[in-house]
């Protein structure tokens, strides 16, 4: 009895089973498609006419195609020049950060080291407590720094965060390798470049990925210290284009949203796939690399 | 610290009894290649600090940080923002908007990482969790153009709310349409990045427990309940404590983008009304004092939380 009952029990189960993974597919794929969406959608309408834009008959697709948007936009837009700023800031904010970090992540994985105790404090400090908008503004102005990529390079190239993460990166490599070195009369300087910067490839491509996006991305700062109009980022001109009165000193796009040949979004959402799409592009590589990048940050808690 | 102190690298590093110029002198390569990283925490960290002391002072350029008047009171600035009749609305809406965003944001990527562990078939999962990432690597600016069309009265949302026979809002003016806005596109840019440290943890969960319970007739829920939620609940505990930390500490750059004269007084919170102060009018010395009430709260909050989970959860507090 106890038996058949079992039987019954476990065959109801596998059912269920069935069922939930069914379930669970059709689900997720649901959910995949509210996360790429969005994306495809600003592409469409981006290509689309303003007929069938001002009517809601644009989702996944391109309708009645027009690439006007694009060309207003590269031709009344310093997009080119956008890029070329962005690019300065971010290679430039990446390569202080990663040679800051390593050099004071180095120094401070050394057991001796005179500062390591103090360092170590003070970085914490600075995880939770900063100085916020104001001090930092008027830092940046008393530094000259005003109009300057320095201002976008300098404040955030150095994080506690990293720089623990890169210690206990460096003290996963052997320190008889380090040893070994030393009686070959190699000094620190010579033991990090030749020695734990070869050795910590993945750490950099990860960090290194991760602070273009992340420079790439951002806007406030370029808000608060950068006025002139030609040493914008690209997001501050999708700003600009989006959310203040970018769109309307474009004369020759305003016409022909005048004319109703074009809508505004038009110009807006090619503005949003401009500043996208290099993000994109270098996706698979940021894919590859982060779930490492992931696994070397949980190594610190 | 034992190996340091053996063999050759006693004879390289400095002994116990050199004296501190000799530590200093041995260790000069170490120190060079720390200071630079050092003067950058310094300046773009630490002088900002002190420059909050400018919250009770009279701020003048001229006279610099140390140079300009103390108030009378001191505390004046602070006064004065508990005095001003929106001070009220401003905590509020900072707290509501951090508070709404925690409770939607922290759960749904462990849900999502408990559901993503038992979706079979290895490519499809790959597939999905490559797609759930994508989100997190946009911008703020590119989501708040994105939502500036999809909540417009034209956008998405109304034409949803249309089939569904309701009238059509405008999201972007304020309220809860925009809350909604703000924290469901918090969730969608989140759930699927959040979602990696949890499959991190799912992934090392030990295969035998699963054997034993197919053995002994344990249904997808019970193995979800009894195998994959503990294996993931010290990382949810760590990982609550550092969110409540950040609760009023919303995102204000999404919140800055999309207000304009017409919503403003419904979307002031904390840090925006800092950056209106500070940086638009110039209030130097007001802005710091508001922002430092700011960071005094979120400093509670933490050390709050980690104390709280000390006494309950020893083993799972922050320090």
């Amino acid at each position: 009895m106890a038996k058949t009952y079992k039987t019954k029990r476990k065959n109801r189960i596998h059912y269920g089973s069935w069922a939930f993974d069914i379930i669970l597919v059709i689900f997720m794929a649901a959910v995949s498609i509210v996360f790429i969406y969005p994306f495809l959608n600003v592409l469409s309408v981006s290509l689309s006419s303003n007929r069938m834009i001002s009517t809601g008959q644009v989702t996944f697709f391109p309708r009645e195609l027009m690439v006007e948007g694009y060309k207003m936009l590269f031709e009344e837009q310093n997009i080119w020049r956008a890029y070329l700023n962005t690019v300065i800031i971010a290679v430039g904010a990446t390569l202080v950060n990663l040679v800051c970090t390593s050099m004071l992540a180095y120094a401070m994985m050394m057991p001796d080291f005179i500062l390591k105790k103090f360092l170590t404090i003070a970085l914490l400090i600075t995880m939770f407590f900063g100085g916020g908008t104001v001090p930092t503004y008027l830092l940046i102005q008393n530094l000259h720094l005003m109009d300057s990529w320095w201002s976008l390079i300098l404040p955030n190239a150095v994080s506690a965060y990293n720089v623990f993460v890169y210690r206990s990166f460096y003290k996963g490599i052997s320190p008889e390798i380090r040893e070994a070195a030393r009686i070959d009369g190699a000094s620190d300087i010579k033991i990090l470049t030749k020695i734990y910067v070869p050795l910590s490839k993945a750490l950099y491509a990860t960090f290194g990925l991760f602070s273009i996006v992340g420079v790439w991305n951002s806007y406030y700062e370029a808000l608060l210290y950068i006025k002139n109009p030609d040493m914008q980022p690209i997001q501050m001109i999708l700003r600009k284009i989006v959310f203040a009165t970018g769109l309307s000193s474009m004369s020759n796009a305003q016409q022909m949203i005048g004319n109703g040949v074009m809508n505004k979004l038009n110009v807006q959402y090619a503005c949003v796939v401009a500043t996208v799409a290099p993000v994109l592009i270098i996706y698979p590589f940021l894919q590859k690399y982060f779930a490492q990048g992931m696994q070397v940050g949980a190594v610190k808690g | 610290m034992k190996r340091q102190k053996t063999g050759i690298a006693a004879a390289v590093s400095p002994g116990k009894k050199q004296s501190l110029m000799g530590k200093l002198y041995n260790q000069r390569q170490l120190l060079l290649l720390a200071l630079p990283g050092i003067l950058l925490v310094f300046i773009f960290k630490y002088i900002p600090i002190y420059g909050i002391l400018i919250s009770f002072k009279d701020y003048s350029a001229a006279k610099g940080v140390w140079g300009s008047d103390w108030l009378n009171p001191i505390w004046e600035n602070f006064s004065r923002f508990f005095k001003n009749v929106n001070s009220g609305q401003i905590i509020w809406n900072t707290f509501k908007v951090g508070a709404m965003t925690l409770l939607f944001t922290f759960p749904t990527p462990i849900i999502f990482a408990l559901l993503l562990n038992e979706l079979k078939g290895k490519w499809y999962k790959k597939t999905v969790q490559t797609i759930s990432y994508l989100p997190h690597f946009i911008s703020v600016v590119v989501i708040c153009s994105m939502l500036n069309g999809f909540g417009s009265t034209t956008g998405l949302f109304n034409d949803i709310r249309e089939f569904f026979g309701l009238a059509r809002v405008d999201m972007n003016s304020g309220g809860t349409y925009f809350l909604l806005e703000y924290v469901g596109s918090a969730v969608w840019q989140g759930v699927g990045w959040g979602s990696i440290i949890y499959l991190a943890a799912l992934s090392n969960v030990d295969t035998t427990l699963y054997d034993v319970a197919n053995i002994d007739g344990a249904n997808r829920w019970q193995k979800i309940k009894n195998i994959a939620w503990p294996t993931i609940r010290p990382t949810t505990t760590i990982l609550l404590i550092m969110n409540v930390g950040t609760v009023m500490n919303a995102d204000f750059t999404k919140i800055l983008l999309m207000q304009n004269d017409t919503n403003r007084s419904q979307l002031d919170t904390i840090s925006t009304f800092v950056y209106q102060k500070g940086i638009v009018e110039g209030q130097f010395s007001y802005s710091t004092a508001v922002n430092l009430f700011l960071s005094v709260i979120c400093f509670i909050l933490v050390f709050g939380t980690n104390a709280i989970t000390r006494k309950l959860d020893p083993d799972n507090s922050l320090w």
